[in-house]
């Protein structure tokens, strides 16, 4: 009789148990609460989590991994900064207007990927660095020295960054060999197009895109990637490019800013 | 306490690895663990694994998911399975060789279903091959608990 009982409670508890979850996950992909508890969760993990971080980063250091990483950030924030004066040399000779913030002269660091959850998979990442590491709604992040997303929303230790891959991402760009100028954006679901180009204008696959002069959210030429072809031909005249992003959208582990 | 320990074992070993390699289910292997070898308690019932498997899988889904529910359904399944089939059994015949089997299996769902239920609601061929990798490093994890469990079962027939 206690075991008939015994067992009928656990049905209980165990299907009400299922039920809960299964409602807190038709709601909650939908709240934006969500990503303030996983966010407050994430800030107390950072301790119990901190000894693991560090011997990480002492085992890649063994590996070499973290030292050819640093070596090659520090020659990529070189080439990005004089890349940068050059842009402003080139835009004052020209006689256009500059954006004062373009110029490069910062220390390049790094932030760990802590969550890329499956449902925004192409629209969003958390990183390790927040507001104590500098960081401020807008700033670029990069991986392998490309452009791969924004700062949306920054808290103490953790920020949030929209991907370039998201479909609410869109910045002004140029190509690099045309100085045709568009507006990138991404789709969603890992698809980069370049837009708005003209029709018939001199466009090829393997074509640099970077960040345009006149985008006032980003610095001008941060590359971005390459084209691979016309998506579409619009017709309105213009054509939509597809761009393959320089950094690896699916498989990078940290981003610099 | 046990089971708070090993779930941070296992984030630990996610933060370690730092998402490029699936980490095995310890949590729920040591959950599971406790079910099998808490005999004699039938009068008891079993509630207390099934909160901590909703508790502990929230609190997974909320550091390494982003959305609360997936490993929550998981691993409260995986003990739901676990109680049924186990409670099945009668405690007399537990110890004996014919249920290592069994034990076997039942260690080897608490691994496989809850990282499957993500990768059938979501899909994806990635997530297909991550899950198989999560399965061939959770062998190990489960053979040496297996031998805990025979281990245990040995001793307590003496």
């Amino acid at each position: 009789m206690d075991n008939t009982r015994s067992t009928a409670r656990e049905w209980v508890h165990g299907l009400t148990a299922l039920i809960l979850g299964l409602f807190l996950l038709g709601i909650s992909s939908g709240l934006g609460v969500i990503k303030n508890i996983v966010d407050f969760w994430g800030s107390i993990l950072f301790i119990p989590e901190y000894p693991a971080v560090v011997l990480r980063e002492v085992y890649l250091g063994w590996k070499g991994r973290s030292q050819d990483r640093e070596r090659l950030n520090e020659e990529v924030a070189r080439l990005r900064s004089e890349n940068a004066k050059l842009r402003l040399d080139l835009a004052r000779l020209s006689g256009e207007k500059v954006y004062e913030n373009a110029s490069g002269d910062r220390e390049v660091r790094t932030a760990r990927v802590t969550l890329r959850a499956p449902m925004s998979w192409w629209s969003e990442i958390r990183i390790d660095r927040g507001t104590q590491d500098g960081m401020s709604i807008g700033q670029p992040i990069f991986s392998n020295g490309y452009l791969v997303g924004r700062v949306s929303t920054v808290a103490m230790m953790s920020s949030w960054a929209e991907l370039i891959t998201s479909s609410g991402f869109m910045i002004p760009a140029v190509i690099e060999e045309t100085r045709e100028l568009g507006v990138v954006v991404g789709d969603g679901t890992g698809l980069v197009l370049l837009k708005y180009i003209p029709a018939g204008r001199s466009v090829r696959p393997g074509m640099m895109v970077s960040t345009a002069m006149i985008s006032e959210q980003l610095p001008p030429g941060l590359p971005i990637g390459k084209i691979t072809g016309a998506f579409l031909q619009e017709s309105d005249g213009y054509t939509t490019y597809r761009l393959e992003p320089g950094a690896d959208m699916s498989g990078f582990y940290t981003v610099s800013f | 306490m046990l089971l708070i320990i090993l779930w941070l074992i296992q984030d630990l070993l996610t933060v370690f690895t730092g998402g490029g390699m699936q980490i095995p289910g310890v949590f729920m292997l040591g959950l599971v663990y406790r079910l099998l070898v808490d005999d004699g308690t039938e009068s008891e019932d079993s509630l207390w694994a099934i909160w901590s498997a909703f508790a502990a899988g929230i609190l997974w889904d909320l550091r390494w998911v982003g959305i609360p529910g997936f490993f929550t359904l998981g691993y409260v399944i995986v003990v739901m399975i676990v109680i049924q089939v186990w409670g099945a059994i009668p405690p007399s015949s537990r110890g004996a060789s014919g249920t290592s089997l069994i034990v076997f299996a039942l260690m080897e769902v608490s691994q496989m279903l809850p990282p499957l239920l993500p990768v059938l609601i979501l899909g994806g061929s990635a997530g297909w091959n991550f899950f198989l990798m999560q399965q061939i490093y959770s062998l190990p994890a489960i053979l040496f608990c297996m031998y805990i469990y025979l281990h245990h079962v040995r001793n307590n027939k003496v």
